[in-house]
């Protein structure tokens, strides 16, 4: 009980007295999660828009593929990233793996089906009438898609932080495909995951403590802006 | 008159269910025309096609004198033939830029857009609900924001479907009036209704479809007796 205390005591002077390794590592986590949802949501919600609006053979089987990919182990996911950017891999030449870029490169495609499914939900609860008003009224299908996007905000950025939250806590994904290496690829989850195995709880209390603080964050901010979206609905 | 739109042999259906079977539809300049039917016979959909924003199975489309494939006349008409929902949507921003939303997207400065947002708003009595939230107005308030987003754009034709349903008989005379102002504008008009008697007064021509026919009712407000002529044809 008394080292679960002193670690907790430990854990707080590390957040707060500027620790270079402890914050090098949640920039880290940060850094590549943020670059991942700025890649997947674009496409993900063209994706989405398309699966909601258009009408053409196989979309009732991508709604199901992506809802189903929604439940994807993040290890499995790595596994995937890992096999094809291994040396022996077909992408292998480029050399990514263990970088940054398989970093992102895994969490966009675990972040992909979640958005692609919330976003659809949030463009087929949209009313008909906005893509017809914007069209009618003269805007190009590019300017009505925005205008769709904008009226259906609140539902796309609840989509964006659900799909944030799965990603900046994924464990299996970051560490296969990241290699774990501390100043470059260890990001909060992969950190957790290696201190507790070497019984260094206090950084581990420490980021832990970063990630509930951000979960609490992220829920009232999903909490929040799902709300909105049925409101304006 | 000089006609504008003409759609020839135009064909629709709905699930395998024929919807409309028009031999021949003309809209010409300056004109209003009252456009009745069942419920379901098809007068929304007519409209939709006529505005460009459902497909026909089939029709020959001319434009201001111009045949048109059915991709090119989408986009000369958008802007051009604007129809107006039985509740108009208007987006989640404010009143003033709901009605300047077509005009940013015909690159005008922001200068002229300004100018002519407050020449609309005035035009519609709706100054005084310029910064409010269009999300927040009556139905009354909201139809006379869709007429002016409407009228800043000058369209050739307006296609308004049940323009005046659940509204108050004040909201009526309104819309009534702003109709009237835009017809007196040189706009060509296509009202869908099932009260055709409360736009009479409107109209130059009555337009009923039946069975996804369209005939041509002679206007004649009192005989009490109606002459069904089958509209695009020798008769």
């Amino acid at each position: 009980m008394d080292s679960l205390s002193a670690a907790t005591a430990e854990s707080f002077r590390l957040l707060f007295s500027g620790d270079t390794a402890l914050w090098i590592i949640i920039f880290t986590s940060f850094s590549v999660s943020v670059k991942a949802i700025l890649i997947a949501a674009p496409l993900a919600f063209v994706v989405a828009f398309t699966m909601a609006h258009l009408h053409y053979p196989g979309r009732r089987a991508m709604v199901a593929g992506f809802s189903a990919l929604q439940s994807i182990p993040a290890v499995v996911v790595g596994l995937t990233v890992y096999l094809v950017l291994s040396r022996s891999g077909p992408l292998g030449d480029l050399k990514l793996l263990f970088t940054h870029t398989s970093m992102v490169i895994g969490q966009v495609l675990l972040s992909l089906p979640l958005l692609v499914a919330l976003g659809h939900a949030a463009f087929q609860a949209a009313d008909r009438r906005v893509w017809e008003t914007s069209i009618t009224l003269g805007a190009t299908p590019g300017r009505a898609f925005l205008t769709l996007v904008h009226e259906v905000r609140f539902g796309l950025t609840a989509a964006l932080i659900a799909g944030f939250g799965r990603i900046i806590a994924e464990v299996g994904c970051s560490m296969m495909v990241g290699g774990n290496i501390l100043g470059y690829t260890r990001n909060i989850p992969t950190a957790i995951a290696l201190e507790t195995t070497k019984g260094e709880f206090a950084q581990a209390i420490a980021l832990g403590m970063v990630l509930l603080a951000l979960a609490l964050l992220l829920n009232g901010m999903l909490a929040f802006f799902q709300g909105r979206g049925v409101m304006t609905s | 008159m000089k006609e504008i739109l003409r759609y020839n042999g135009l064909r629709k259906s709905v699930q395998g269910r024929p919807v409309l079977a028009i031999e021949s539809l003309e809209i010409r300049e300056r004109s209003c025309v009252a456009l009745s039917g069942r419920n379901g016979a098809g007068k929304s959909t007519l409209m939709r096609i006529i505005a460009g924003l459902e497909t026909p199975d089939s029709a020959t489309i001319r434009f201001e004198g111009q045949a048109l494939s059915w991709r090119r006349a989408c986009r000369r008409m958008h802007g051009q033939v604007i129809y107006l929902h039985q509740n108009p949507y208007l987006f989640d921003c404010s009143v003033s830029e709901n009605i300047a939303y077509g005009l940013r997207r015909r690159g005008l400065s922001l200068r002229e857009i300004s100018s002519r947002v407050s020449e609309a708003l005035d035009w519609a009595g709706i100054g005084h609900l310029q910064l409010r939230n269009a999300h927040d107005l009556s139905g009354g308030e909201r139809a006379r924001v869709a007429f002016a987003r409407a009228r800043i754009l000058s369209p050739r034709i307006l296609l308004l479907d049940e323009p005046t349903a659940n509204m108050d008989s004040e909201s009526r005379s309104q819309a009534y009036r702003m109709i009237k102002q835009l017809k007196d504008d040189g706009v060509s008009i296509m009202i869908a209704t099932h009260e055709f008697h409360t736009i009479a007064h409107l109209c130059d021509d009555h337009l009923s479809l039946e069975s996804g026919v369209l005939n041509l009712q002679p206007i004649e407000k009192d005989s009490g007796e109606r002459k069904i002529i089958p509209y695009g044809r020798e008769v």
